[in-house]
């Protein structure tokens, strides 16, 4: 930045009181901050208690796999369903829950069992199915959480409840919080990246997911396109070459400078730093993309998708690398996992374009030492029934929503290894021990952080918002 | 991107805070501030007001355990009313009062806020809370509560600078600081200012010129006048209004399909343009549908509450989302007239305001009573009900004619009961004995064995089938239209008293095809048969009063007439017919369409299927069958008994049943008759069914019962509650009715408080680019107090004394000495009114996204000046998350506000530039600053198209003239010469460019192809490009895209 300060302002990226104290809300040491201000008082107090505790994770990459894998095909190992496979779903296991409107008409319910093999792995001796073969060598780096709850029973809803707090729309993302909150630690890249896999069907994603809510839009996540243009218009228009733009960032500087000699305002001087910034980031972004540096060894570990730019593989070895350049929350989403119907054969293609590039993503940070300050979460928005939705034939049947329990698991950033939390009962309906709710993820995904999910906090239309509502609670048996 | 964490913020805020907080006292000061003893007497104490200084300390630390919500309240304290917290503020020289005492507390367990409530009391909140108490701890109701005042202007020392009355509210509170108001702005920087605020567009150079040799007095107020009078004022104001009315062109939710709501938009704009009184605009919207003799005009403005997000997803629980949808109505209302937050008091009583959690439902209410579903429809594109057709006066005259005609046929079909006596009695005599039970097209008497997995058992007669619920037996017939009379006959037997069955239906689904088709369903025991375009608003249902016997069989038979009406849908049980209950008779459009077209029996997509039922001898009939025919059809005989009965035994009422018999089968012309008769309303269906319907408001009769709801839950219905007001408003009179007409009536009321200052202050936050009242969302307990609260008054009062006259009222502000001020900033006013509260100088901020963009495309010549019309894509659609095709030729070119608005995945520039997303009512954008938005304006491909276009269209005037070609660039962008120095540097770049296109002519020519408008080709490729590369830059400078 090359603009000189002369307008008497120091600059701090255009944080107004107002906006301070706004973001930290009546908790995060902004009113404390206020009141010793004013008595001149230069304790620092205020912002200490704001930072509850050293945070564990400097960042997250959030693997969201969207449509809700199966739990009890995956890692919630169910025999019983396999013994009582075909026969009703019990009342007493049911009790009464509501249904979807999709499978809640039909007037048989059959249990389905797994088709697929379990094993117990590493010295964790964690449950896997076949279906992971890759996971299962890093069983021992990572916290398995059985016994995630949510309140929604649909896709559009639960998604958002996962994402943003809140199933209806109008509330800011986790990323976008953790980005109002924290900040950003880096100059060249957004603080919040959104990398979604390509050429994937199933249930729609939305912008809001990643959207910044009733908090300003520089916090939303930034979506890198698989395309030319990773981030809208970041390349020069054709025939303007980087000569020219310089050339046009120059005499821009210049008229500029002027205006500011003129106005004396302070937005003259953001807008310079913001053009600077941007012809930065025309550099930094197109750098993080190429991925001609890694070396060979790295691409085989995360399988031959990874040479094709968009899909999972490609993304989680971009999210290593947005990692490395300090981008605060990076969001993948795979879709795909909503297996209504032909779940047997859909869920294994989900798993083999996902399984070896989660885990290789794990070991990559590990050897890399960054897993240990980058908290990396995997899963759904809810989890499957274990009865079968529509027919269940010897090899075939499908599973409904099911929003009782489900499995995720979590790796790195101060999550203790090589556990499981939770348990379901025999039937992996209800949850049988140490249920953690959606807001209790939350809740502990910023404890991680050093947050105190109770004070980041936002004033809108009157009212104090948090992303973890007003429940909540960190599970600290899963925090190392 | 922002700086990092709150510790290296504090560290480099702390200077900047100190000067601002050192002017900290502005917060508190009043616009009449002469009467205050700040400056005078400093010494002494100024008194502290309640509404002001305490209620927003006690509201934001205690009223959360202390406050109006019974729920939630701690120790039996409530701080808001005065009476219930007397005993804890009374102060006594020797002991401070309890409330005192607890806040300034050491001992954690006595202090309050208590610390696990994670808030905290600062200094001067305990001063000003210890001084209020010393003064007596008086309290007054929150200040917009109380009516609005009507002050007399207050005196000012500078007697020549107001231009109108608000400058003698905004001077009076600088001067009371001892400061001085800015000079006059330039009249290139009015008008360009003035033609934002009021068009939305950049004045063109001859508005300028014109302003500029103007030297009569009131030139500036001409000025103003013929902004307010150009069509492009009602657009500007239509783009705030969408804001407001969460207006998008699709559905939004998670599947966000497109949508046809346009219409109400440009109702917006026409409103506007005309000046439409607020009143009326706000009565409109909310209930034009209940005025008296309605237009279609005025029930089209009630889309308003219909503009919310709409569901789809297949499983979703209808009722849940249609709660949602009241509830966004009801948070909308609260928001854009009442400033008030209402979201909070859904699950529980507001904890700051004083609204109960039943006053909410009671606002609900009026907003529950439409006949609506919460889902659209995914199988069909059928508008979710209750809609208005869009009827030109052509088509209303067609529809007017055909149902003229339909009556006159029913009419001769009527009379040809009488006329075709005489063929009967000769039918009579010459009858055959056999029943003739004609136009069966289809039966299933399962004697054949099992229908898929649907077992075949004994039955009524042989066999019968055992449904599964989950398995339909599919027919190959069935797929009437509206117009096609028909019956159906079967036997049923229930095994138990089913809450919800599907015995048969032509339907692709339930919800998810807004059950479009017929069907006949068994609900809460009774049997029910409808006719649907989409459920529940076009349609019909009929219902059998009494509950159907279970494990016993009944003979059930439907016939239908073809009239799109209740009357001609009857039911028969038993070859009689059975007692109904008409549940909706409503069917305006086509009951065809969407899939599943013919009959299916059992089951259904995603419904309750007929488990464990019985249904034997299903027989489909393509006409109505006559009475007797049905109970031959149950009982075997009637028919053929009576048709061998001697004519001489004839009761009257049995010939009567063989005339019916007679007409339907045998007499010729009655035939044709129904024949012409059923071609007229195939006609009908031909001329309405394909006019386009857009969802309105209309009440249900009778009305829904609300209920207060357990937490907000739409499946936890509490105590009944009816439409009303919350009691801390003016009271609803008596005489008005008790729905949303009596609603707008209250909130228009010249007593209502709320509704004028919330609608001035949306009106000054367009002109001064923030609100008296900073958060127009919010003038409840927690939203910011006026910083002018007695100029708010007196507009409020100017604006409902004016007839609510929206013009009048934005003529007065831009005409405003305060309006009129430079935005250039002096050091002594930086330092006296840091936060430009006081209104020293004219605000300057970034234009909005709409601005920006039309902006360009104005300069360049591109932009497409039409009023309305469908939405069109630019080439910004192409790109967003959910991509799409863009417009090829004007759509390119419309102004931004008709870019068509996906929810889900919005115009990404409109995003980027601070745009409203639209998922809820937003009555105040943010405005940031990122790299982002630099990277749009440098490349997105329609501001460069508009870059080159503009270039090209200068050099083509000035040709070889290249600084006149450059300073006329800048002055269409930013409405002034450039200076000396500006012009050096356009000329430098030009040249530097000129010379680097030269070297390379395929890179000018590739910059040349960017965008869809033709390139002048007379004129050489890198002249043309290095002009364009000038128009780029101006785009981006600072001038183009603040106001200022």
């Amino acid at each position: 930045m090359k603009s000189p300060i002369c307008t008497g302002f120091e600059s701090t990226a255009g944080l107004t009181r107002r906006r301070f104290l706004d973001r930290f809300g009546m908790g995060l040491g902004g009113i404390a901050l206020s009141d010793l201000l004013q008595s001149g008082d230069a304790r620092a107090g205020g912002v200490d208690s704001a930072q509850t505790l050293a945070p564990k994770a400097r960042r997250v990459i959030y693997l969201f796999q969207s449509g809700a894998p199966s739990q009890m095909d995956l890692f919630d190992h169910k025999p019983v369903l396999n013994e009582k496979h075909g026969t009703e779903l019990p009342d007493e296991i049911r009790q009464g829950q509501r249904l979807t409107a999709m499978s809640g008409n039909q007037s048989s319910l059959p249990l389905a069992g797994s088709p697929f093999k379990f094993q117990q792995h590493g010295e964790s001796g964690a449950w896997l199915s076949d279906l992971l073969p890759h996971t299962a060598k890093v069983a021992d780096d990572l916290c398995f959480i059985q016994s995630m709850y949510t309140e929604a029973i649909n896709h559009g809803p639960a998604v958002t409840f996962l994402q943003t707090g809140s199933q209806f729309p109008g509330r800011p993302s986790m990323g976008a919080w953790l980005n109002y909150g924290l900040g950003t630690d880096n100059e060249n890249l957004p603080a919040f990246v959104v990398l979604v896999t390509k050429n994937k069907g199933g249930q729609p994603l939305i912008s809001r997911l990643w959207g910044s809510g009733f908090l300003a839009s520089e916090h939303q996540g930034v979506r890198f396109r698989s395309g030319k243009d990773p981030v809208l218009y970041l390349s020069n228009p054709d025939g303007i070459d980087s000569g020219t733009r310089r050339r046009m960032l120059d005499r821009l500087g210049e008229l500029h400078q002027l205006q500011l000699k003129r106005t004396a305002d302070r937005a003259v001087e953001e807008r310079i730093s913001q053009y600077e910034l941007a012809f930065k980031m025309q550099k930094s972004i197109p750098d993080v993309i190429d991925m001609s540096d890694e070396p060979e060894s790295v691409l085989k570990e995360y399988g031959d998708d990874v040479r094709n730019p968009g899909t999972y593989a490609a993304n989680c070895l971009l999210a290593r690398r947005l990692a490395e350049r300090g981008v605060r929350f990076i969001q993948l989403y795979h879709q795909g996992w909503d297996q209504h119907g032909n779940l047997p054969a859909g869920i294994a293609t989900q798993c083999r374009e996902t399984d070896q590039a989660s885990a290789a993503l794990i070991n990559d940070l590990k050897r890399r030492g960054l897993l240990k300050d980058t908290l990396v979460v995997w899963g759904g928005e809810f989890g499957r029934t274990n009865y079968c939705q529509g027919k269940l034939t010897k090899t075939n049947f499908g599973r409904d929503h099911h929003p009782r329990c489900f499995s995720m698991w979590m790796a790195g950033g101060g999550v203790k290894p090589g556990i499981t939390y939770g348990q379901t009962d025999a039937y992996s309906y209800n949850i049988a021990e140490n249920p953690v709710h959606v807001h209790d993820l939350q809740a502990t995904i910023l404890h991680l952080l050093g947050i105190d999910h109770e004070r980041l906090t936002f004033k809108h239309q009157g009212r104090w918002y948090r992303l973890t509502d007003v429940h909540g609670r960190v599970v600290d048996d899963i925090v190392a | 991107m922002s700086s990092s964490r709150p510790v290296d913020i504090v560290l480099a805020t702390l200077i900047c805070l100190q000067t601002v907080l050192c002017g900290g006292s502005l917060c508190h000061a009043d616009d009449t501030a002469n009467e205050n003893t700040t400056k005078e007497n400093p010494s002494q104490e100024r008194p502290v007001q309640f509404s002001r200084d305490i209620r927003p300390i006690l509201s934001d630390k205690c009223f959360k355990c202390h406050g109006p919500d019974e729920g939630g309240r701690e120790a039996d304290l409530r701080l808001d009313r005065r009476d219930d917290a007397k005993h804890v503020l009374t102060f006594k020289q020797s002991k401070p009062s309890e409330l005192l005492q607890r806040v300034t507390s050491s001992d954690p367990d006595e202090r309050m806020p208590p610390a696990d409530s994670k808030l905290s009391l600062t200094r001067s909140e305990i001063e000003l809370l210890r001084r209020w108490i010393k003064q007596g701890a008086r309290y007054n109701k929150h200040w917009s509560l109380e009516s609005i005042q009507a002050g007399a202007l207050p005196k000012v020392k500078r007697a020549d600078w107001p231009k109108n009355e608000i400058d003698r509210f905004i001077l009076a509170r600088i001067e009371a600081e001892q400061l001085a108001p800015s000079p006059l702005a330039s009249r290139e920087k009015l008008i360009r200012r003035l033609s934002f605020d009021l068009t939305g567009l950049p004045p063109t150079l001859e508005e300028i010129d014109t302003f500029l040799a103007d030297k009569s007095s009131d030139a500036f107020a001409k000025l103003v006048d013929r902004m307010l009078a150009k069509e492009e004022f009602g657009e500007r104001m239509a783009v705030n209004w969408l804001d407001v009315a969460r207006y998008a062109d699709s559905y939004g939710y998670q599947q966000d399909r497109t949508r046809y709501v346009w219409p109400w938009r440009d109702w917006v704009i026409k409103a506007f343009n005309q000046n439409m009184p607020y009143s009326d605009f706000v009565t409109w919207q909310l209930a034009g549908d209940l005025l008296p003799n309605a237009t279609d005009e005025q029930i089209l403005a009630t889309t308003f509450n219909r503009l919310h997000s709409q569901k789809v997803e297949g499983g979703s629980t209808p009722e849940e989302f249609r709660v949602e949808y009241v509830a966004d109505r009801t948070h909308t209302f609260g928001t854009a007239f009442l400033g008030l937050t209402l979201e909070c008091c859904r699950c529980h009583d507001h904890k700051y305001d004083p609204v109960t959690q039943k006053e909410y439902y009671q606002f609900f209410a009026f907003f529950n009573n439409i006949d609506e579903a919460g889902l659209y429809s995914w199988y069909t594109s059928s508008v979710p009900t209750p809609t208005l057709r869009m009827a030109n006066d052509a088509t209303k005259a067609k529809m007017a004619d055909v149902e003229d005609r339909i009556a006159a046929e029913e009419k001769k079909l009527q009379a040809l009961t009488e006329e075709r006596q005489p063929a009967f009695q000769k039918w009579l005599t010459a009858r055959g004995a056999k029943p003739d039970i004609s136009g069966r097209i289809a039966h299933l008497d399962f004697e054949d064995g099992n229908q898929g997995a649907n077992v075949v058992v004994p039955g009524r007669i042989g066999q019968a089938v055992r449904l599964t619920g989950d398995d339909a037996i599919g027919m190959k017939v069935g797929n009437f239209r509206r117009s096609d009379p028909f019956s159906v006959a079967l036997w049923i037997n229930t095994p138990d008293v089913k809450e919800r069955a599907v015995v048969f239906h032509r339907s692709k689904s339930w919800t998810d095809a807004g059950s479009r088709g017929y069907q006949l369903l068994i609900e809460e025991g009774r049997l029910s048969f409808s006719l649907v375009h989409f459920w529940p608003g076009n349609a019909i249902r009929v219902r059998t009063r009494d509950r159907i016997p279970t494990d016993k069989w009944l003979h059930f038979t439907v016939a239908y007439d073809g009239s799109s009406t209740a009357a001609g849908v009857r039911l028969f049980i038993n070859g009689k017919p059975a007692p109904t209950r008409v549940v909706r008779d409503n069917l305006y459009k086509n009951m065809t369409g969407g899939g599943g077209d013919n009959i299916s029996i059992g089951a259904r997509n995603r419904d309750r299927g007929f488990a464990r039922g019985l249904v034997d001898e299903f027989q489909v009939f393509n006409r109505q069958l006559a009475p007797i025919e049905i109970s031959q059809l149950h009982d075997g005989h009637s028919l053929a008994d009576l048709l061998k009965q001697s004519n001489d035994t004839l009761s009257k009422d049995q010939s009567a049943s063989l005339l019916r018999y007679y007409l339907a089968t045998s007499d010729a012309e009655y035939r044709k008759q129904l024949a012409a008769l059923r071609s007229v309303r195939e006609e009908r269906s031909k001329t309405v069914d394909g006019i386009t319907e857009i969802m309105v408001m209309k009440e249900l009769d009778p009305p829904r019962q609300t209920h207060r709801l357990k937490r907000g839950a739409y499946d936890a219905p509490l105590e009944p509650v009816t439409a009303a007001t919350p009691v801390s408003l003016p009271p609803f009179p008596s005489d008005l009715p008790g729905n949303r007409l009596g609603l707008a009536r209250w909130l228009t009321d010249p007593g209502n408080p709320l509704a004028a200052r919330v609608a001035v202050n949306r009106y000054w936050q367009l002109c001064f680019g923030r609100g008296l009242v900073q958060t127009p969302e919010d003038f409840g307990s927690q939203g910011q107090p006026p910083t002018h609260p007695r100029l708010l008054d007196w507009l409020s009062r100017r604006f409902i004394e004016s007839g609510w006259d929206v013009k009048a009222i934005l003529r007065l502000m831009v005409t405003s000495a305060a309006y009129r001020q430079t935005s250039i900033t002096s050091p002594q006013l930086q330092k006296g009114d840091p936060d430009n509260r006081l209104l020293t100088r004219s605000p300057r901020y970034r234009l909005q996204a709409e601005m920006i963009r039309d902006n360009a495309m104005a300069a360049s010549g591109l932009l497409v000046k039409r009023v309305g019309g469908p939405p069109v894509r630019p080439y910004e659609v192409a790109v967003s998350f959910k991509p799409l095709t863009r417009d090829k030729g004007e759509g390119l070119y419309r102004r931004s506000l008709y870019t068509f608005w996906k929810r889900t995945a919005p115009a990404p520039v409109m995003m980027s530039l601070d745009a409203a997303k639209r998922e809820v009512c937003v009555v105040k954008r943010e405005r940031t600053a990122s790299p982002l938005q630099a990277l749009v304006l440098l490349n997105d491909p329609q501001f460069v198209e508009a870059a080159r276009v503009l270039g090209q269209r200068m050099l083509k005037k000035h040709g070889t003239d290249i600084d006149s070609a450059a300073a006329e660039m800048f002055r269409v962008l930013t409405s002034r010469q450039p200076s000396p120095a500006e012009r050096k540097i356009l000329r430098k770049l030009y040249d530097e460019q000129l010379q680097d296109f030269q070297k390379d002519v395929a890179k000018a020519e590739r910059l040349l192809k960017v965008g869809d408008a033709p390139r002048d080709s007379s004129i050489a490729a890198p002249r043309l490009a290095a002009a364009a590369v000038l128009a780029s830059v101006l785009m981006n400078f600072d001038e183009s895209v603040m106001k200022r």
